[in-house]
């Protein structure tokens, strides 16, 4: 266990590493985002329909961006990491690891939570300064929904790493797991039940029952925060399967440490 | 403390193809202590071998085992005794600085870099990175990110290391500290390492043993010296003022033992392979017939390079 201490450590020493080294880099993604935010806030009307459930209201809109952003930076700590450290050849290095693929993932993936959500604190921050909205920000109770509802984005993570693996040179097609993201934000998982069972949108429902409604975990309920979180288990576990049967053929193929 | 068994890699073809057979049933094994060579032409089958022992290729068929583990069961036990570099300059992060990578790689090799400061201090001082230590991998020069890559590799403590052609686009300075490095490693430190190479400079100079494949399997598998001293006949080299007629290159060509180096208007270079010593004087005399002026007749030393060709050449007589 304590090595698994040093493991997580290591991950976490080298995120704040290359975050101040290449701080220019992180400071501009940021600013790309934020004019994001801004051309949404801009189309707002039109583009309601697409970020759907809370955004009706403008508090809506912020919670869906900033929930959007952290559920594609978590995509992108799984995803992104298998395909960049396969074209660097560093993968493979980290196949060898002692600890086991899987421990090494976890921890990039606890690692980069941490860096991530100070990004989507600034975020957030700018975004409810530009507006001049108000959201309950009740930490405690956000917190186990938020980490829920990654699950389901680091489970998309892994079955799209593992298909990378295996096809190589999907970028194009990858980008477009981005839009999936948004739209699974929006999914009206509050009223329309079955779309609970989709990756995310039933933690983002119950995000902004919290940040917009005002409402605290007990006033949620127990049973919902924890079916959120079991789904939210299913579908990381889904998504690792997916990797570990494309990491298969990729190790028949040859192909682990290719891009 | 490697043992291979029948190993066979055969790469599943695209759709409606047929397979690649990449290493064809071969069977090895390396003691403690010891600096293998693996030497073949492209497509020998040599990175194939080497991933399947890192764990990171799955063979068609065979075993392995690292001191005495099986490491298509026990993956994970096994590969605690292996490292590798696999990519010559590409195994590390290029934006993390020497002694990051150092320290990063020792976590993910299940060691606590804390307690390792005397031995990166070591190893940043072996491979002459001391002053480098601070300096983003990327702003290294290839040479030192080679350095860099091995350092990272053995700062793990694995009693195996494997390097998959660890003095590929080096200069020849380059080339040779990491030679002489290797060889103090193994003599210091009593790891086993195998390399796979195309330079035969680095198997006479700094392994012990060499397997040679070709096409997936072993043609060869002796100590370096024996296989120089197999190959030791004498080999001479004549040179001629002028080119040769054509009769004079028929009966030459015609020789087993004699090769035709460089032919030109000016000066024409032969090799006679000294089997028996009469072909000597056959060749002078088909020289002879024609007034060929003979400038000079040197002895040449057989090398390694000599030896390697005749064996492809021979298929297995070597072995
Ligand atoms: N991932 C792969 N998929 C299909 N075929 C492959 C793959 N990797 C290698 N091969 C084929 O397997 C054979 C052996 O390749 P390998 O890379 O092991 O040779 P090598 O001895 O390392 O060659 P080189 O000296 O060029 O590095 C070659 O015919 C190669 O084309
Ligand atoms: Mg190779």
């Amino acid at each position: 266990m304590l090595r698994k201490g040093l493991l997580l450590q290591a991950f976490f020493k080298k995120e704040l590493i290359l975050f101040r080294r290449y701080l220019h880099n992180s400071v501009g993604s940021m600013i790309t985002l934020y004019v994001i935010f801004l051309l949404l806030v801009g189309g707002f009307q039109g583009v309601r329909a697409l970020v759907g459930v809370g955004a009706d209201t403008l508090e809506g809109l912020v919670v869906g961006y900033v929930l959007w952003i952290f559920m594609l930076s978590t995509y992108q700590d799984v995803w992104y990491t298998v395909r960049t450290e396969a074209q660097e050849g560093t993968l493979e290095q980290l196949y060898m690891s002692a600890h086991g693929f899987g421990w090494v993932m976890g921890a990039k993936v606890v690692a980069g939570f941490f860096t991530n959500l100070i990004m989507v604190a600034v975020l957030l921050a700018a975004a409810l300064l530009t507006t001049g909205v108000s959201v309950n920000l009740d930490f405690w109770s956000l917190l186990p929904l938020v980490i829920g509802t990654l699950l389901g984005s680091a489970g998309i993570g892994f079955a799209v790493g593992g298909i990378t693996l295996v096809l190589k040179r999907i970028d194009s097609y990858t980008q477009m797991v981005q839009f999936l993201l948004i739209a699974l934000v929006g999914a009206p998982a509050g009223r329309i039940i079955w779309m609970r069972l989709l990756p995310c949108s039933y933690g983002s429902a119950l995000i902004n029952r919290v940040m917009v409604g005002g409402q605290n975990l007990s006033q949620i309920g127990f049973g919902h925060v924890a079916a959120m979180i079991l789904i939210g288990v299913g579908h990381l576990l889904a998504g690792y399967g997916i990797y570990k049967f494309c990491e298969h053929r990729a190790m028949i193929q040859g192909t682990l440490g290719h891009y | 403390m490697i043992q291979v068994e029948a190993l066979e890699k055969v790469y599943p073809g695209r759709k409606g193809q047929a397979g690649v057979k990449a290493v064809d049933n071969i069977s090895f094994g390396v003691h403690e202590g010891e600096l293998l060579g693996f030497l073949g032409p492209n497509g020998a089958g040599k990175t194939t071998t080497v991933k399947m022992l890192c764990g990171l290729i799955r063979p068609s068929s065979g075993r392995i085992f690292i001191n005495g583990i099986d490491l298509l069961q026990r993956r994970i036990s096994a590969l605690a005794d292996v490292s590798a570099v696999l990519e010559g300059n590409r195994n590390i992060y290029w934006r993390l600085t020497a002694q990051e990578n150092l320290e990063f790689f020792a976590a993910v090799r299940g060691l606590n870099p804390a307690r390792l400061r005397n031995e990166i201090g070591y190893y940043l001082k072996l491979f002459n990175l001391t002053e480098k230590r601070d300096v983003e991998a990327r702003k290294l020069s290839r040479g030192m990110q080679q350095k860099l890559a091995i350092a990272v590799a053995l700062i793990s403590q694995s009693k195996v290391v494997l390097l998959d052609e660890p003095t590929l686009g080096l200069d020849v300075q380059a080339s040779y500290e990491i030679r002489q490095l290797l060889k103090q490693i193994v003599k210091e430190q009593g790891r086993t390492v195998i390399l796979t190479t195309h330079d035969m400079n680095v198997v006479q100079d700094a392994c012990q043993r060499v397997i040679i494949v070709n096409e997936g399997r072993i043609v060869a598998n002796d100590s370096v010296h024996n296989l120089l001293d197999l190959f030791k006949v004498k080999v001479y080299r004549i040179t001629v003022q002028g080119g040769l007629t054509a009769e004079q290159r028929q009966a030459l060509l015609a020789m087993e033992e004699v090769i035709i180096e460089e032919e030109s208007p000016i000066q024409t270079a032969i090799s006679v392979r000294l089997e028996e010593s009469q072909i000597l004087y056959r060749v002078i005399g088909v020289l002879e017939s024609n007034h060929s002026p003979i400038e000079s007749i040197d002895q040449d030393q057989n090398n390694f390079e000599r030896v390697f060709l005749q064996i492809l050449e021979g298929g297995s007589q070597g072995a």
